[in-house]
């Protein structure tokens, strides 16, 4: 049997994922995070629904969090964070520390899962006003809104009657220094959306976009289906500003299909906040010194052909810790790492022998 | 061929719209005026000229980008005079700046001598002799109700008392009515230089022959008095 | 995992923290770079200087004193009361400064309005500018906000085209002069900005009662945008801090309103030769906002263009029925008469289009004395012919 565990950095989608996957193989390993609960960023975050599902993302977390505590192949360290290593896989020493000590495990490989952070609204280009007005508010704060049950307009309580989205928000921009789409965004205010129509039939709800990113089936399952069978209002065009008047806020845009600039009362603004690479990530690259590729996450070698594999022999990664990623991408992820970090773990221990 | 059946100047000769346009991009701040567009439409909302003309950043920096060559000779004879070069525009995510595009438009269609920039800076040209010649404008004798019969009562009542409430001002540099402040001569030499050593007085010829003339008398004697010959200047912007 | 409150934090309990390294290069690494190849001379802010926050948390430095006042056209020639004041709060609060003849403008006039200059000539007039200020023996500061955001462009094109350096050093040889560059470009409201709290110990009249409205000019904070003020205390550091912070230090309210970002419609050739735009513009996007949404007192502004436009774009629109009247000054004429000024010897009030008179009853001047002293003086200077109204007659 084999003796050295995987190190799973991270119990989000991914890391869960890698962790399952693992145990299936019949290998150990340890999983490790940072917080006081498994399931990363739908968790923490309180995603209501699962894009393009709508499945409850709590309940989909527990499923899979409820696989990996009842494993007794997986080593559940909460609290915990990654030191320092030393050494090279498949002979590697890592500095666990928690609140109550620290802790040096030897471990075969690494599967890094650290995720990503959402991107802070105060660092954009545009004029948002974040910090300003009570009613522009981010995708995360809207998430936990619609996962309570509801969606109200935060400076007055009341019913909103005028919603929008603003896509793009810390994302393909050159000025603040995220070249990159981050991918879910569009499905999930699409998604939202939705959820707002469904619980506010009297409501307006805009979507104003640069480009609609609605990969695969999400074309007809979110994005038709917010058209034409919720009348979400999908505009070409980005707002620049939103400023206050008297107790309302007011978005100014082009509508760039009808060629002329637009300003809009909104009850609340809703930004849609991209992703960028976590502290964790940037963390374990130094630790175990895993090269960035040029947006600063972490580079996988071979391009489409390999997702998983870093530039360090033995350490792999999962999720968004390589690059935008959706849940899919983060499932895939995981179970593809799972299952090449026992392929090296075995492959060592075949050529001891 | 334009890929418009109703594009305008169709009947100017291809080449040359090329030829201008290259010039555009020839320009030492094009690369970093000028990437790419994706139409986000973040520069018609903040700008004020889309809001009062029938013009747009965002058309700008898509036909540059697009190197549509017909569209571009379109906007550079109609909207480019148009800008309020504010460059509210510079929200741009992409990094574009469609106010410094414009920018060197202009000057392209200047050093042509254009008749759409002939016409657009026909008013404007006493101006531009007054900023060459002194090395400032707005001068306080330019308030008079003529020129500026909209701007209210204040003004003629400045143009009246011009004189003494021009010399009941504090700073010893500001008691002139011709100028905004007293230029030295040395200054003024000083800037005749520069005009003559970047090119910038030839560049005025293609715009305003007369305004150009006078101009040239004005700086070559000034010149003369201090022991220089204008001829002695050469453009060291060409290579 | 259990959810405490579905109800997003009000605004008040959102703080921005910056975190990470500004997306911008930092310029002076740059200029000093060049200067260590022996390519520039760069002048230092001289001591004593404040450092202030910029965009993305870099500092600047702005100095006190020793400072080469690089005028503004149009305030000189048709708003005399805003340089006058820039002087005078200089003089008031003992600070050295020179006023120098051998000054040329920026000429944006020949650049922005008509494109009929080029990099290199603009390049040329501003190096001509600060080489002069430093053989004066003075450090740069910029009164027109056209200009600053000018010279910043300038600055950019400067560091990163080796060829637009050469031309330059060309004709700076030619010309006799040094290529200087300063360490940094300042605008003389940054310099109200860092002594603020001096003009509020000295202030004399009370402007608890007076309710602004600030107007920030899209040339200072707009061409590149990093190098403008930014205070985490004001707008969360989301919003320059210029002017407000100034306005608020006098006591004043500064009130918000919806058209805060937008231009205010100068247009540069425009304001001259096509001045339906910007009268246009500064009535419906600016003036008509401000009065609905927060009926000021006054507006403050800190760039010639800006109170220019914004001034004189009233009284056609009023002919017209619009919801216009609002007196247009700037933040030094703001600061000067909060310390006791003269309205019209100093801030030269008589030269603004709107009605100052209301505005300086409720700051408590008594205008109508304070005419009669200005006309005093004037019909001395009438009676001669070769007399001005000097520093002395203006403090009497």
């Amino acid at each position: 049997m084999p003796n050295l565990p995987v190190l799973v950095i991270g119990g989000g989608p991914a890391g869960l994922e890698a962790a399952k996957g693992i145990a299936d193989l019949g290998y150990n390993s340890i999983l490790v995070d940072k917080a006081d609960f498994l399931g990363g960023n739908p968790i923490f975050a309180d995603y209501a629904a699962i894009t393009p599902d709508m499945r409850s993302a709590e309940e989909a977390m527990d499923e899979m969090i409820a696989k990996v505590m009842v494993n007794p192949l997986v080593d559940i360290r909460l609290n915990t964070t990654v030191a320092a290593s030393e050494g090279d896989a498949p002979n590697l020493n890592v500095k666990l520390v928690n609140g109550k000590g620290e802790e040096t495990v030897g471990v075969g490989s690494v599967v890094v899962a650290t995720g990503f952070q959402h991107f802070d609204p105060g660092k954009e280009t545009q004029m948002y006003g974040y910090y300003e007005f009570d009613d522009v508010i981010t995708l995360v704060d809207a998430e936990r809104m619609l996962k309570g049950g509801n969606f109200i307009q935060p400076s007055t309580g009341e019913k909103p009657k005028q919603v929008c989205f603003i896509q793009c928000v810390g994302s393909r921009d050159r000025q603040i220094g995220n070249f990159w789409c981050s991918k879910v965004c569009c499905g999930i205010a699409t998604k939202e959306a939705i959820e707002i129509r469904h619980l506010l039939p009297d409501c307006r709800v805009f979507v104003f976009y640069i480009d609609m990113r609605m990969y695969g089936f999400w074309e007809d399952e979110l994005y038709w289906k917010a058209q034409e069978e919720y009348k979400v209002n999908f505009i070409r065009g980005i707002v620049t500003e939103i400023t206050k008047r008297g107790d309302t806020v007011v978005v100014k845009g082009e509508d760039t299909t009808m060629g002329r600039p637009m300003e809009v009362p909104m009850d609340v603004v809703i930004l849609s906040i991209g992703m960028e690479p976590s502290e964790g990530t940037k963390e374990m690259a130094k630790i175990f010194h895993i090269p960035l590729e040029s947006h600063g996450f972490i580079e996988t070698i071979g391009g489409a052909l390999n997702t998983v594999e870093t530039k360090v022999s033995g350490i792999f990664a999962a999720g968004a810790t390589t690059g935008p990623a959706d849940l899919e991408d983060s499932i895939s992820t995981g179970g593809s790492a799972a299952m090449k970090a026992c392929a090296f773990i075995r492959k060592a221990e075949l050529q001891t022998v | 061929m334009s890929i418009y059946k109703d594009a305008k100047y169709q009947d100017v000769p291809y080449e040359k719209k090329q030829k201008l346009f290259q010039e555009v991009k020839e320009d030492m701040r094009w690369e970093s005026v000028m990437y790419g567009c994706y139409e986000c439409g973040i520069c018609v909302a903040a700008c004020p000229s889309a809001r009062f003309y029938d013009f747009s950043p965002r058309v700008f920096a898509q036909v540059m980008g697009r190197e549509d060559i017909d569209t571009f000779y379109e906007l550079l004879n109609d909207s480019v005079w148009d800008c309020s070069q504010c460059f509210s525009c510079t929200r741009c995510p992409r990094q574009n700046n469609p106010g410094a595009i414009i920018t060197i438009m202009r000057e392209v269609a200047v050093n042509h001598g254009l008749s759409s920039a002939k016409k657009a800076l026909q008013a404007y040209s006493r101006i531009i002799y007054k900023i060459m010649s002194t090395g400032t404008q707005v001068a306080p004798d330019m308030l008079q109700p003529d020129f500026f019969p909209d701007w209210g009562p204040d003004v003629k009542d400045v143009s009246e008392n011009l004189d003494v409430w021009r010399r009941a001002v504090p700073p010893e540099t500001m008691h002139t009515t011709e100028l905004a402040w007293d230029v030295s001569e040395k200054t003024r030499l000083e800037l005749y230089m520069i005009w003559k050593l970047t090119g910038n007085l030839e560049m005025i010829e293609n715009i305003d022959e007369g305004i150009f003339m006078i101009l040239e008398e004005v700086m070559e004697e000034l010149l003369e008095e201090h022991g220089y010959d204008i001829d002695d200047f050469e453009n060291v912007l060409e290579d | 995992m259990s959810v405490t409150t579905t109800t997003p934090p009000k605004a008040s309990m959102r703080e921005f923290i910056r975190k990470g390294k500004p997306p911008t290069e930092d310029y002076r690494e740059l200029l000093f770079e060049l200067e260590a190849k022996g390519e520039l001379e760069v002048q230092r802010v001289p001591e004593p200087y404040v450092e202030v926050e910029t965009k993305y948390g870099r500092k600047k430095k702005i100095p006190l004193e020793q400072t080469w006042h690089h005028k503004s056209c149009g305030q000189c020639g048709h708003i005399p009361g805003y340089s006058t004041a820039i002087f005078w709060l200089n003089r008031k609060l003992g600070y050295e400064y020179h006023d120098p003849r051998d000054q040329t403008s920026c000429t944006a006039w020949n650049y922005y309005a008509s494109s009929t200059s080029n990099s290199g000539a603009q390049a040329a007039v501003a190096v001509r500018n600060f080489a002069q200020a430093k053989l004066d023996g003075f450090f740069p500061m910029i009164h027109c906000g056209t200009s600053y955001g000018h010279y910043k462009e300038v600055r950019e094109e400067i560091l990163h085209h080796s060829k637009l350096r050469d031309q330059v050093r060309k004709i700076m040889d030619r010309l006799k002069m040094p290529f200087v560059f300063p360490e940094e470009i300042v605008h003389y409201s940054e310099w109200v900005h860092v002594v603020r709290q001096e003009i509020a110990e000295k202030q004399v009249l009370d402007f608890s009662g007076i309710t602004a409205t600030v107007h920030p000019a899209c040339h200072y904070h707009k061409l590149v945008v990093e190098d403008a003020i930014y205070d985490r205390e004001l707008y969360d550091g989301q919003r320059t801090a210029i002017v407000t912070a100034l306005v608020e230090a006098l006591d004043a309210k500064a009130a918000d309103y919806s058209t805060w970002h937008d231009c205010c419609g100068f247009g540069f050739r425009h304001i001259l030769v096509s001045r339906d735009f910007s009268r246009s513009f500064a009535t419906v996007r600016k003036i008509e906002r401000m009065k609905e949404e927060a009926d000021p007192d006054v507006t403050i502004t800190h760039d010639t263009g800006c109170v220019t436009t914004l001034d004189k774009s009233q009284f056609a629109a009023q002919a017209h029925g619009r919801n216009v009247g609002i007196p247009v000054m700037s933040d030094a004429q703001f600061a000067a008469l909060a310390m006791g000024a003269h309205p019209y010897k100093v801030c030269q009030l008589h030269w603004h289009g709107v009605d100052m008179k209301p505005l300086m009853e409720k700051m408590g001047i008594d205008h109508e004395k304070a005419w009669q002293e200005f006309e005093e003086v004037a019909s001395r200077l009438k009676d001669n012919g070769t007399e001005f109204m000097t520093w002395e007659d203006a403090d009497a």
